[in-house]
């Protein structure tokens, strides 16, 4: 029994990387533009297909490398001309807008790509357990892990030592300040949410690896990552990501014990953690209201 | 304040022409055709096309729409020419179904209904046609209660019974995997009825039950119940997923290398999800409902070109299903020689298809007692193929229908006609 706990909090961890992931992308967007995205699984789920229809051209690699950006071009063009229209009014006109784009999305999949499940093809060397008693432990999973940690290091290091990173920081707490200091908002709203829709990009690209590619691929990861988000925290990255771990811990320890409540048991904790702490785990007050 | 060339042009009055205009326009069409006796009989479909089950809803609108062209060029139905009304349910949205059903037969008359592939879907669609006296052909909703507890006089499933596949399957699993069995079942209807099946047909032959747990729809990750299912060292992991999860759960099992380890089995599989699956993944002792190649089933190869003619690929299970629900209307017309509920109902109990349509070893059958269809069962081992292939199951035994099915009394259906 301990060993199956300890296997499970191990795999929650993976599991809990890659929803930590696009909750980063998520919170970015809210964060600074509060626009709560609905949309955001939509994306995976093109980045999900580009790359497959990239990889008979470019290989896996290339796949991996060249739908995230592709992706977030997309996201550039919908914050241009649809999105930012709204942010001066309501956030629910936001919410409307980007729950209709998540249909359009899902819709838009199932024309082009049709409605069938495709199997997305990996590596062979990625294919295989590394280990035979950790037989969870893929070369998949494992450098999935890797490209996890190494895009969370890289966003941090955007945000704290870049002029845009500054900025987007900045914004988050003052938007108005930031503006009457001379920087275009527009564009940084703009980047901002580029940046948010690349990292679901690259969530788009790793689920395809493990889960069957559909245009539903996206709608089914999204409720996990917008759990994290208020587990973690409004307005703290560093809480979404501790969110995103957490959550994919919990449902793995919940198998052991009571397997139909895996899902159940993210919401439990979100409603726990809303009546102790209604910020969230590493929130600032102010952000919660 | 602005000067709009569009308001001045639409005024009040000429909105309530061009609805007047429009509402006779409606009945012009239908009056001229009823004059000249033929008003189109409509067929109503109401299935899965978006969410989860879209490619087995489409796929059996497919095999719908080939049946409806074959009907029509054959002189329609009563010497009327078919028209199929099409209406996406979704996936698991019950409320929908049903006012789309209420929609296809208060407004747009249809004398059938067809669907569901999603059971709760069907169990509701099929209140509404009991109570409007319609012909309902479920081709694709397996739980039992369809045509068991909670059957219908206008109901008939083209599809099996969760405990036909089970009895079908569950000898070859023993035989090919051992007796522990530990189930991923999905945790709704289908799931829960068909895992109760195969402990039922697993018990009488020696299996027991090593562990099982109950997954809610649409689990995307499935590592962690994969690790629980290898800790209790079962013979065979038995997954009852469908759709989706069927292909996320047998994608991370194989990726885990668990098929190495113990076997990765089930009842009910589709071409739809192995078609999904990577080759590698494409394990496993299943039942088909139905399969494209099969040798000295007449006219086979015939529907199988027309389908590929209609989408470049073979069909499926989920094809045949609706080939055969649209077909089997026009059949029962026929043979009742009305289109009046409680007439075509009859007719339909006890119909045999015909080889064209049956497309099986042995010709399919409507079982009076409780509207299920005896169909042939295929029990077989998937196949992996290349990433193109369209052959992907390779069918071991045919199990036949009332073999599978058992006696009618055992179904817990008890039929109650309208005007009995």
């Amino acid at each position: 029994m301990a060993q199956l706990v300890f296997f499970n909090v191990f795999n929650g961890l993976i599991v809990g990387a890659f929803y930590a992931l696009m909750a980063l992308g998520l919170s970015l967007i809210l964060n600074l533009s509060g626009v709560i995205n609905f949309a955001h699984g939509g994306f995976l789920a093109i980045a999900a297909y580009l790359a497959y229809t990239l990889i008979p051209h470019v290989g896996f690699w290339g796949g991996l490398l060249l739908a995230p950006p592709l992706t977030a071009a997309l996201g550039l063009l919908i914050e241009r001309f649809l999105i930012r229209r709204l942010y001066r009014r309501d956030p629910l006109y936001g919410l409307l807008l980007t729950f209709g784009l998540a249909y359009v999305f899902e819709d838009a999949t199932r024309y082009l790509w049709g409605a069938q499940s495709l199997p997305y093809p990996i590596p062979a060397s990625l294919t295989t357990p590394i280990s035979s008693t950790y037989f969870f432990l893929t070369g998949y999973r494992v450098f999935m892990v890797f490209l996890v940690a190494a895009a969370v290091g890289a966003l941090f290091l955007v945000l704290k030592r870049t002029r845009l990173g500054i900025r987007i920081r900045a914004g988050t707490h003052d938007l108005e300040t930031v503006s009457v200091l001379g920087t275009n908002v527009r564009i940084l709203r703009n980047l901002n949410f580029g940046l948010g829709i690349y990292l679901a990009g690259l969530a788009g690209v790793l689920a395809a690896g493990m889960l069957g590619l559909e245009p539903t691929i996206g709608s089914s990861l999204i409720m996990p990552s917008f759990v994290a988000i208020i587990v973690g925290g409004l307005g703290s990255l560093p809480g979404t990501l501790l969110g995103g771990l957490l959550i994919g811990v919990a449902s793995g320890v919940t198998t052991v014990f009571f397997p139909s409540a895996t899902e159940a048991v993210m919401y439990v904790m979100m409603g726990a953690v809303l009546l102790v702490r209604p910020h969230g785990l590493l929130g600032e007050p102010g952000r919660a209201q | 304040m602005s000067h709009d060339p569009s308001k001045k042009k639409f005024s009040r009055r000429t909105l309530v022409k061009a609805a007047a205009a429009a509402g006779a326009w409606q009945l012009v069409p239908r009056a001229v055709a009823r004059a000249a006796g033929g008003e189109p009989v409509r067929f109503g479909f109401d299935d899965t096309l978006t969410g989860t089950y879209a490619a087995l809803g489409k796929n059996t609108l497919i095999g719908c729409e080939l049946a409806v062209e074959q009907i029509n060029a054959r002189g329609g139905i009563l010497g009327r020419k078919v028209e199929m009304v099409v209406e996406d349910s979704t996936s698991g949205d019950a409320g929908t179904a049903v006012q789309k059903a209420r929609k296809l037969i208060e407004r747009d008359h249809v004398s059938f209904i067809l669907g569901n592939v999603n059971s709760a879907l069907a169990l509701a669609m099929g209140q509404v046609t009991a109570d409007r006296g319609i012909l309902h052909i479920v081709p694709g909703g397996h739980t039992d209660a369809v045509t068991g507890t909670a059957c219908h006089w206008n109901v008939f499933r083209v599809c099996n019974t969760t405990q036909m596949e089970a009895n079908a399957v569950a000898p070859q699993l023993v035989k090919n995997a051992g007796k522990r069995w530990y189930y991923i079942t999905p945790d709704y209807a289908f799931g829960h009825t068909l895992q109760a099946g195969l402990e039922k047909a697993g018990q009488k032959l020696g299996a027991v039950k090593a562990g099982a747990d109950l997954t809610p729809l649409g689990t995307t990750d499935y590592s962690s119940y994969l690790i629980k299912a290898q800790a209790a060292s079962p013979d065979v992991i038995i997954f009852l997923t469908q759709g989706a999860d069927m292909i996320n759960a047998l994608k991370q099992a194989v990726q885990f290398g668990l098929e190495k380890r113990t076997h990765l089995a089930g009842a009910q599989q589709e071409l739809e999800a192995l078609e999904g699956l990577p080759p590698e993944a494409r394990v496993g002792t299943w039942v088909f409902e139905w399969y494209w190649k099969q040798p000295g089933v007449p006219h086979l190869d015939a529907f199988v070109s027309a389908i590929r003619k209609k989408t470049g690929k073979v069909p499926t299970a989920r094809t045949w299903q609706g080939y055969a629900a649209a077909w089997s209307c026009a059949l029962a017309a026929h043979a009742a020689k009305s289109l009046d509920g409680v007439k075509l109902a009859r007719a339909m109990q006890g119909l045999k298809l015909p080889p064209e349509i049956g497309l099986m070893p042995q010709a399919p059958f409507y079982r009076a007692g409780d509207h299920q269809l005896m169909p042939t069962l295929y029990v077989g081992q998937a196949q992996a193929g290349t990433a193109g292939s369209e052959d992907l199951f390779h069918v071991s035994q045919l199990v036949q229908g009332p073999e599978a099915a058992g006696p009618v009394e055992d179904s817990g259906c008890k039929l109650t006609w309208p005007h009995a």
